[in-house]
């Protein structure tokens, strides 16, 4: 009988196989940072699943930066590697991605997915002491410093998109009498999350809600709905908890019924694509985007090196997604947390990484943002109220960029 | 080959473990277990936490449906009760081996509401009660906040077990393994006993179950409560491990990925709910590391791998279907069978 290694018999085949799926599900454990002096991030993007429209652009945007980054020298002469994994948007997926990725290369920032996973490792997180982490998740109560230390938001909260909304409608109104506004959310915790603090801030400016309407998030018939609003008559229709659907369905019938309405929606709403994607509906379509479009680069060094790099690594890509900058972003702010700790000297843990992320202030992102970020309160709270133009198909700046408290 | 296997009386053909080798193996997989996190880093062992509590609810569906033919689409709901009973009494104090077993009992009342249809209504007809109840209970967990947290959801304190607090993955695969062990003997031992027989006697035909005398009534409430008893006992279990959930967790979509769970692994067998809970657990997880694997090479082929990832999956379960209807279990008998008599032919 022929010993040879190479002899492929069956019980070598099935050893192969489970050595290879032992190697796949992770029991290795990865150098450390330290012996490859190179930094790694760490990512559970939505690449599938529902949140995928955004995710696989927030994953490409993230890893994007990162290969930039290393064009550029790294973070402090560290090379960066990015490792993601797809999350499908499901929690479990999520926390086995973090865990995974933790054990194995034990990154010292992580992207999660959503503000099921936030919630979920918030307390994991805070116990390990070793990871500065963020998801595209703005819900209102994840900006937490005291409870949540270790977490940031590369944005403002769903509250203050609201706040920036409202202070848009209060500046622009022309008369004695206050514009009244709706309130159409999806019944979920991202569409019910600012509703409370938006009817207080509503009522601090004397701003009427004269209706509020919850719906199922892909709502289809919406005619009970509007005949509500119109009884209603407001001037804004504020849209939150949505991506597109139902919101093309509401304008059209609104306007069909004659109402003379502005709607408004938030980030999530807000990106060209889905705003191309409503059609006619989107003439007059408004709402606040925390930041530049990926075709205003005047002025914006960071817009112009996206713009650039993305038509170098994505060809194919014709418009570059806001979510492929927010992950840029994120990218960014990890980097400038670790290069601020590397500077000074200090190790990467929590901490250190709390206190670099509260020492940005006045911060340049060079354009991605419009004022100078600070990430004290562990959220960049600007934005800027833009219109959808539907002759260039572009969104328009219809404000200066707004900061909210 | 199965050799000094020779049974005298019908104590030793009802016995759980029958043979000596089985006993040795049973023993084997306990040491294993038990020695697992020593071995495996923490990204195993927390998948091993989520493949337990996936068995233990498993079991209790196939508790239901597969050994009692009630189907239920509302089993990720009672898991919810389990989740939010158990978040509820634990801010509370109450100690963790006692919120446990309450959450169970909790969600086993609330089985027992939802059993009350089942006499009068089987099948679809069922399917769409216990559907009905999985958007009752889903929209109690948003609503009713001063419970459940709403929307926004709930934190769970960490479990402390003898003084001990169950604050990482480890201690907590401990307290899991050993529900999911307890729980797994139970139910082997349930289908052992008169409450067993006469579920099974309902599945396979309940006006013939009933002319036996067998009470419909009490038994379908009775298998309701247990499958439910299950789901609570694993909800509270997730909850712990969590220590954070919301509504949106306990979704349909799960309630069909345990059917898919004990439809894939065999139903009416404790030994297909283990393997389809691992299957549907797993599975997936070999795959995303299989596409991790091949993004060391090429990183940008996660893009274009992961969403084919989900197509893979749904084609292996589709496949198992086909080619194995009786579920993954019938592989592992004809396996076994084939050990039993080799070398002679099977």
């Amino acid at each position: 009988m022929n010993n040879s290694p190479l002899n492929p018999t069956r019980r070598r085949v099935l050893g192969a196989g489970l050595g290879v799926a032992g190697l796949a599900a992770g029991l290795p454990i990865m150098p450390a940072i330290a012996q490859t002096g190179e930094i790694v991030f760490g990512a559970a993007p939505p690449i599938t699943g529902v949140f995928a429209f955004a995710g696989l652009a927030l994953h490409q945007g993230l890893g994007d930066y990162c290969e930039w980054r290393n064009t550029k020298g790294g973070i402090a002469g560290h090379k960066i590697k990015y490792i993601g994994e797809d999350s499908g948007y499901k929690m479990d997926q999520a926390m086995s991605v973090f865990k995974k990725i933790m054990g194995a290369h034990k990154p010292p920032v992580f992207y999660g997915d959503s503000t099921a996973w936030a919630k979920a490792a918030a307390k994991e997180i805070s116990q390990m002491g070793s990871v500065l982490t963020s998801s595209p998740s703005f819900a209102s109560d994840l900006v937490d410093p005291k409870n949540a230390p270790y977490y940031f938001m590369p944005g403002p909260t769903y509250t203050a998109m609201c706040v920036m909304l409202l202070e848009y409608i209060s500046r622009t109104s022309r008369g004695a009498a206050k514009p009244a506004v709706a309130l159409v959310y999806s019944d979920t915790e991202f569409g019910r999350d600012p509703i409370a603090a938006t009817k207080l801030k509503a009522q601090a400016l004397g701003i009427p809600i004269v209706q509020e309407i919850v719906t199922k998030p892909g709502s289809v018939d919406v005619s009970a709905e509007v005949a509500k609003l119109r009884r209603a008559k407001p001037d804004y229709v504020i849209f939150h908890g949505y991506v597109l659907a139902p919101i093309p369905e509401f304008i059209k019938q609104m306007r069909e019924a004659g109402m003379s309405i502005t709607p408004m929606g938030t980030i999530w709403s807000m990106d060209k694509t889905t705003v191309d994607a409503m059609g006619a509906a989107a003439e007059g379509w408004m709402g606040v985007m925390p930041y530049r479009y990926s075709y205003d680069t005047k002025d914006a060094p960071t817009m112009q090196a996206i713009k650039a790099y993305a038509a170098k690594a994505r060809p194919q890509m014709q418009y570059v997604p806001t979510f492929y900058t927010t992950g840029w972003l994120v990218g960014m702010i990890f980097s400038e947390v670790i290069e601020r700790c590397l500077k000074a000297g200090k190790s990467l843990n929590g901490p250190n990484m709390k206190a670099a992320l509260e020492s940005i202030n006045d911060w340049d992102t060079g354009g991605v943002t419009g004022l100078l970020a600070s990430l004290k309160g562990h959220q960049i709270a600007s934005g800027r109220i833009y219109m959808y133009d539907t002759k260039s198909k572009l969104l328009e700046p219809a404000s200066g960029w707004i900061r909210t408290a | 080959m199965r050799i000094r296997d020779f049974r005298q009386s019908y104590e030793q053909d009802e016995a759980i473990w029958q043979t000596p080798t089985s006993r040795l193996w049973l023993a084997g997989l306990l040491v294993l277990l038990a020695l697992f996190p020593a071995f495996a880093n923490g990204y195993i062992v927390g998948l091993a936490c989520i493949l337990g509590i996936h068995v233990i609810a498993s079991a209790g569906l196939n508790i239901m449906t597969g050994y009692t033919g009630l189907i239920s689409l509302g089993h990720a709901a009672f898991m919810g009760v389990g989740c939010y009973t158990a978040a509820f009494l634990a801010q509370y104090g109450v100690p963790f081996y006692l919120t446990i077993p309450i959450a169970g009992l909790v969600a086993a009342l609330l089985g027992l509401v939802v059993g009350i249809p089942s006499l009068r209504i089987k099948g679809l007809y069922l399917a769409v009660a216990t559907l009905a109840m999985q958007f009752i209970l889903v929209f109690i967990f948003r609503e009713w906040e001063p419970v459940t947290g709403g929307v926004r959801g709930v934190n769970v304190p960490n479990a402390r077990l003898f003084g001990f607090e169950l604050n990482n993955d480890t201690r907590m695969y401990y307290a899991i393994a050993f529900c999911a062990i307890v729980l797994l003997i139970a139910a082997r031992n349930l289908f052992r006993t008169r409450i067993g027989r006469a579920f099974i006697a309902i599945r396979d035909k309940d006006i013939s179950a009933e002319v036996l005398g067998i009470d419909l009534f009490r038994y379908k409430l009775l298998a309701f409560a247990i499958g439910s008893f299950y789901a609570g006992v694993a909800g509270a279990l997730l909850g712990f491990f969590y220590r954070a959930m919301t509504p949106e967790y306990f979704t349909l979509t799960l309630s069909i990925f345990y059917l898919a769970a004990i439809i894939v692994g065999g139903l009416g067998t404790m030994l297909g709910t283990i393997l389809g809970a691992f299957f549907m657990t797993l599975v997936p997880e070999l795959l995303r590391a299989l596409v991790s694997l091949i993004a060391l090479w090429a990183p940008r082929a996660i893009e274009i791998l992961s969403p084919m990832q989900e197509m893979v999956f749904g084609v292996l379960i589709i496949g198992f279907l086909v080619f194995e209807p009786h579920g993954l279990v019938e592989i592992w008998r004809r396996v076994r069978r084939y050990f039993h008599l080799w070398p002679f032919r099977a």
